[in-house]
């Protein structure tokens, strides 16, 4: 379900050499579910059988950690390179006190519905040309669910 | 002019080798003495220039002293610890010579590299941030490369490193620097070498008063003539070998800050737990990863072809996602196999060699003759099994395979072979890897196979980040290399006065020591001593004394039942056959003195003796018994071992009693099972360890037989424990054991 998993079976190339001609053959099948530092999905996605909203929501927060070198989401913590998303569901776009925006995004007019965070995340420049979210596309509709999800479950207090 | 100018202008120490001498030196560190030791070909010390045929005037012999400013004498050892005490026993032989003072010794393990002298980071090892003298480069064409390539250089095995490397380099280089150390004073201080002495690491002329530590004179000594053949001590000179100096590794493996293979920690590091195919040669042909892919931690699962392995952020997490795969495999002709069938294939063998078929390993008067002729007839087939070498620390190896480049990090008895192991895994050349080498949480044999770097090394490549690969005990357990199981049989003749006069022997396999089914120490007028070859699909691995393992068994169990056809006691009848061996009967008798041989024992109570040299070094050993109990307890063992010389008494007794600990849970319990193929044991519940209360009290005495010719100490405390103990058991049930392990067998 997610698009992190990928499926690789190599070709015959380097099945077991028979002749023992090559000493040390590569593999046969390579399944590759995650590379190493990425988000640990195969946990979140052992747990959304059971619970399948909390489930989701900690896949989120898990892959947020790639977001979060320039997103804060802890109340009052202060803006980095990117404005602090506590409660930014619902919110204005251009609406975080203290964060210099872009023009472009100042002026988009755009509520951050999940919908139109959905469609930011996905590609932000393509969104909104000018935007100085330059980093941190997801392209993956899955994990951008999940990290909606996250950021729905954060609310000012 | 400066020392260190002069040194740098020297023409000899910029160009090319000077040929002035023998034994490469040069300085590095400012003040410091590096001394390699090379011996002419045709020096008596050297028994090595057999090998040494391409005609190169100066031979490296792989040992390494180091003097620092701080006068610190360094031994750069060319060995691995792996609990044996090889690290102290080296650097006593190198100390001593030197005059060294053992407070201030600091041992190195050489790096895993053929050519550390002239290699990059080799330099680095031995003086790091420096440039090292170009003296040091004619050394290597001198023929370190071709000594490592004929001698399996760095190996560390076979009872070798104290009598070879320890009395054939370890003394020479300290030796060489002490010498050199001493001309530099004498010159400096202008007065005949011959009236200074050392001690201590300090250098002293006494007429004068004069005294300076060696850190003084280590620069000006790497500049003085080099002594072709330096002068070692005789025995009563010695002052740190013959002493029990505690072991150096002793600290660190008390406080737990010694690093072993499994300790490695890589940045980035990520941990794989393996399957192979349970049969031995079978491939994986599929697997089933569906709950292992959802399984927390996991990063991939990789099907290698003869073998599964699951990497994950945790050891934990790969081994739980490994043990939930469903694999499929090819078959072998392997399958149907049991042990049964593999000693019916041994007996087919040996019937079809009969009387005189096989290959004669040795054969002297007329056998068939001699048993023809004979009073008293025996025979008797002995079997033993398979063995396991379940070293504490299960087989690890941590690898990384980048740019180009491999690092690997494990405890290997051979680390240039476990580098070539790796270079060939990963597709590398010899140089672009380097082997990390740690301490080894036992090796017995095992570890001298690289089956577990070539896996490591394997993984690494497929995942391009580090990884570290831990077997399980299961895994250890069943995809070891064995101690091959194996069937003797014998036929003996005793003449009218009980006198051995006919040993006629056929054996399945031979691997090493050549000579361990031979007995050349027993006068015995008529013996052949035959083998057959029998093919086994269990990979066949040295296991601590190697065949002498079994032969040991073999051969003191049959002259044990010869002594009792005889109506002698195994004691008695073993003297007679040492008659003429002054230095094996003072072993023999040494050991049946401490145990009061023939002195009364209460009911079910025996004594047995057994009598193996093995690695240089007479070991007779004396079991007794206790067979009240459901089981046979052993209560005490008597040692006497003689290895020539004994370089550190503690640790040499220390190998006796863990030879003792190891041969004794083999004889009691020790066996590989096969059902379908596969090894059935697979962790300690099913392949037993002696456990504290069975350990046997054991005393042990050292005898110094001939300080020239040394002795191994590692595997000669193992054979004669097997025998010992069934001969006890004999003596106090009158039940022959003829096939191990004990437990087999019902006592009630």
């Amino acid at each position: 379900m997610l698009k992190l998993i990928h499926v690789i079976a190599l070709s015959p190339l380097f099945v077991l050499a028979a002749c023992g001609a090559d000493p040390a053959p590569g593999p046969v099948e390579q399944i590759i579910v995650r590379e190493p530092g990425a988000a640990p999905v195969a946990t979140a996605a052992a747990a959304v059988a059971s619970n399948p909203a909390s489930a989701l929501i900690a896949e989120g927060k898990a892959a947020f950690a790639n977001c979060s070198a320039c997103h804060a989401v802890e109340q009052g913590a202060p803006n980095g390179a990117g404005p602090n998303l506590v409660g930014i569901v619902g919110k204005a776009a251009g609406g975080v006190a203290g964060f210099a925006y872009s023009d472009a995004l100042k002026a988009s007019g755009i509520t951050w519905t999940a919908a139109e965070l959905d469609s930011f995340i996905a590609d932000p420049a393509a969104k909104i040309p000018g935007t100085t979210m330059v980093a941190g596309a997801i392209a993956d509709s899955a994990e951008r669910q999940a990290v909606i999800a996250y950021l729905e479950s954060i609310t000012a207090n | 002019m400066s020392k260190s100018e002069t040194a740098t202008d020297s023409p000899g120490k910029k160009g090319k080798w000077t040929r002035r001498a023998f034994i490469g030196a040069g300085v590095v560190a400012g003040s410091a003495l590096v001394v390699g030791v090379a011996v002419r070909q045709g020096n008596p010390i050297d028994r090595l220039s057999p090998l040494l045929t391409d005609g190169k005037n100066e031979q490296l012999l792989n040992a390494w002293v180091k003097v620092d400013t701080d006068n610190i004498v360094t031994a750069v050892i060319p060995h691995v610890e792996m609990g044996q005490g090889v690290y102290t026993a080296l650097a006593q032989m190198l100390a001593d010579e030197m005059d060294a003072d053992w407070s201030k010794v600091r041992i190195l393990e050489a790096p895993a590299d053929m050519q550390y002298v002239s290699d990059s980071i080799a330099r680095d090892f031995l003086a790091p941030n420096l440039e090292v003298p170009a003296i040091f480069e004619p050394t290597v064409s001198g023929g370190i490369l071709e000594l490592a390539q004929a001698m399996g250089l760095q190996f560390t095995g076979g009872s070798y490193s104290v009598r070879a490397t320890g009395q054939r380099a370890m003394r020479t280089a300290g030796a060489a620097a002490r010498e050199m150390l001493v001309a530099a004073a004498a010159s400096e201080w202008q007065v005949p070498a011959s009236e200074i002495t050392t001690a201590d690491s300090m250098i002293i002329h006494a007429k004068s008063g004069k005294s300076e530590p060696f850190a003084k004179f280590a620069l000006a000594a790497a500049e003085q003539s080099l002594p072709a053949k330096p002068t070692l001590k005789s025995p009563d000179k010695y002052k740190i070998m013959g002493q029990p100096k505690a072991r150096h590794d002793i600290p660190e493996k008390v406080d737990g800050t010694a690093i072993f293979g499994i300790d490695a920690k890589v940045p980035g590091m990520k941990y794989a737990a393996v399957k192979a195919a349970p049969v031995i040669g079978a491939t994986v042909t599929s697997i089933d990863a569906t709950t292992a892919r959802t399984m927390p931690g996991v990063l991939q699962i990789l099907n290698m072809g003869d073998f599964v392995a699951v990497v994950a952020d945790g050891y934990w997490q790969a081994q739980q996602a490994l043990n939930s795969i469903d694999a499929q495999y090819s078959k072998t002709e392997g399958d149907g196999l049991d042990l049964d069938a593999i000693f019916a294939r041994y007996a087919t063998s040996l019937d079809e060699a009969g009387e005189d078929g096989g290959d004669m390993e040795t054969e002297a008067g007329d056998v068939g003759k001699a048993f023809a002729g004979a009073a008293t007839k025996v025979e008797a087939e002995y079997k033993v099994p398979f063995l396991a070498h379940a070293t504490m620390e299960p087989m690890n190896c941590t690898a990384w395979v980048r740019d180009g480049k491999c690092d690997v990090w494990s405890g290997h008895q051979a680390p240039v072979n476990a580098r070539q192991a790796a270079a060939d895994a990963a597709g590398l050349p010899f140089e672009d890897v380097t082997y990390h080498n740690a301490y080894l949480g036992g090796g017995f044999g095992r570890r001298s196979d690289s089956d577990a770097v070539i896996m490591a090394t394997r993984i690494a490549k497929a995942t391009g980040y580090p990884v570290k690969m831990i077997w399980s005990r299961e895994e250890d357990t069943a995809q070891d290399h064995y101690r091959p199981s194996a069937t003797s049989r014998f036929r003996g003749g005793l003449d009218k006065d009980g006198k051995l006069v006919s040993w006629d022997n056929i054996h399945t396999h031979l691997f090493d020591p050549k000579d361990a089914p031979t007995i050349p120490y027993y006068n015995i007028a008529s013996h052949k001593i035959r083998k057959v070859d029998v093919p086994m699909h269990l990979r066949f691995g040295p296991w601590r004394s190697v065949d002498h393992s079994q032969h040991g068994f073999f051969i003191e169990s049959f002259v044990d039942e010869m002594a009792d056809a005889a109506g002698k006691d195994g004691y008695a009848f073993r003297r007679e056959l040492l008659a003429g061996s002054p230095r094996h009967l003072k072993v023999l008798d040494t050991a049946a003195k401490m145990s009061g041989w023939g002195s009364a024992l209460p009911e079910k109570h025996g004594r047995g003796i057994a009598f193996v040299p093995s690695f240089g070094s007479i070991v007779a050993q004396v079991a007794e018994v206790d067979m009240t109990g459901a089981k046979p307890k052993v209560t005490k063992v008597y040692v006497a071992a003689d290895p020539g010389f004994v370089v550190n008494p503690d640790g040499f007794t220390a190998q006796m009693e863990s030879a003792i600990v190891y041969g004794l849970t083999a004889a009691l319990y020790g066996e590989i099972t096969l059902k379908d193929g596969a090894v059935q044991q697979s962790n300690f519940h099913d392949y037993p360890m002696l456990r504290i209360d069975e350990m046997p009290a054991v005393e042990v005495a050292l005898i110094n037989g001939d300080h020239k010719h040394l002795g191994g100490g590692g595997e000669p405390g193992l054979p004669p424990i097997a025998p010992a103990v069934t001969n006890a058991i004999f003596a106090a049930t009158g039940k022959r054991i003829r096939e191990l392990p004990v437990a087999k067998h019902d006592f009630a």
